[in-house]
């Protein structure tokens, strides 16, 4: 079973991902900042990370960075999903290491379609 | 108007014989900075208030949801065996997968609201500022206070630009 884990600051969006996630049958760790998503992603193998940009503690940004700094998440999918849709965001976190960004609201079918496609 | 009647007095007279006009611009000055810095504190309370109100709404529909969806996940475990197929879970999963895309309003309209509070929170920030160096020989100052608020409104604040709940883009790199 494929871990995920999903960073958010709004309970409302991390129950809403993880619900769709495991749905499919995928295992989801959740965290609410980008601080404590580095502390789950050091503390677990995960094998795909999504998280939003604006975050108290540390942003969507910088834990792209950090993750990318680790050896484990070189290469690991990381997809932001986020209500930052600029062309300038996007640019910065295709900079930074990001797999992908996806705008909120998201879809269910779509986040798992592209789940599934960075994941292959 | 007031700012340049000010400004060119500025330049006429010396700060210390200033004419009973400036000195009611001046007390006009005052008076619309704090009615304004008032009404904004009203403003402010009352968006946290929506916020409120929408954070109560959707915990409890979060709640529901969350109901509905531990039912059917138990549901469909037990049935898994029999019937691989399960039609009927597949539609109400469809359902739930609709509440997903429009639950997440609370997300994207309390962002928005918090985008509000933080611009309001600024403006009230720079009129208390400028109220501080209410007088007569400080109109300019307080002039150039509430005008630098004014410039600065937009900093730092991320608000959605959503229009409709309808889905995202997707950019894959």
């Amino acid at each position: 079973m494929k871990t995920i884990l999903a960073v958010d600051d709004s309970a409302t969006m991390r129950e809403m991902v993880a619900f769709v996630l495991e749905s499919a049958g995928y295992r989801v760790i959740e965290a609410e900042d980008g601080a404590q998503g580095l502390d789950r992603a050091n503390a677990n193998s995960c094998d795909l990370v999504i998280t939003d940009q604006n975050m108290p503690n540390m942003d969507g940004l910088t834990l792209v960075r950090s993750l990318r700094e680790m050896r484990d998440y070189k290469s690991v999918p990381i997809l932001l999903l986020t209500t930052e849709s600029s062309d300038n965001m996007k640019a910065q976190g295709k900079a930074a290491g990001a797999t992908g960004w996806l705008v909120k609201p998201f879809d269910p079918a779509t986040l798992l379609q592209v789940v599934q496609k960075v994941l292959r | 108007m007031t700012a340049k009647r000010i400004q060119g007095d500025n330049k006429m007279k010396p700060q210390q014989s200033r004419g009973p006009q400036d000195a009611q611009a001046a007390d006009l000055l005052v008076t619309v900075a704090s009615t304004l810095n008032e009404r904004l504190g009203v403003t402010f309370v009352e968006l946290a208030r929506s916020q409120s109100l929408l954070k109560e709404a959707s915990d409890e529909m979060l709640i529901a949801f969350r109901g509905a969806a531990d039912r059917l996940v138990a549901a469909q475990k037990i049935d898994s065996a029999d019937r691989p197929e399960k039609p009927e879970y597949t539609v109400v999963l469809d359902h739930l997968y609709r509440a997903v895309q429009h639950l997440q309003s609370h997300d994207l309209v309390s962002q928005l609201i918090e985008a509000q509070k933080h611009r309001v929170q600024k403006m009230r920030d720079k009129l208390t500022e400028a109220l501080s160096l209410a007088g007569p020989a400080d109109a300019r100052a307080m002039l150039d206070c509430i005008v630098a608020g004014i410039a600065q409104i937009d900093q730092d604040v991320h608000a959605p630009r959503a229009e409709t709940m309808q889905s995202g883009s997707v950019d894959l790199f």
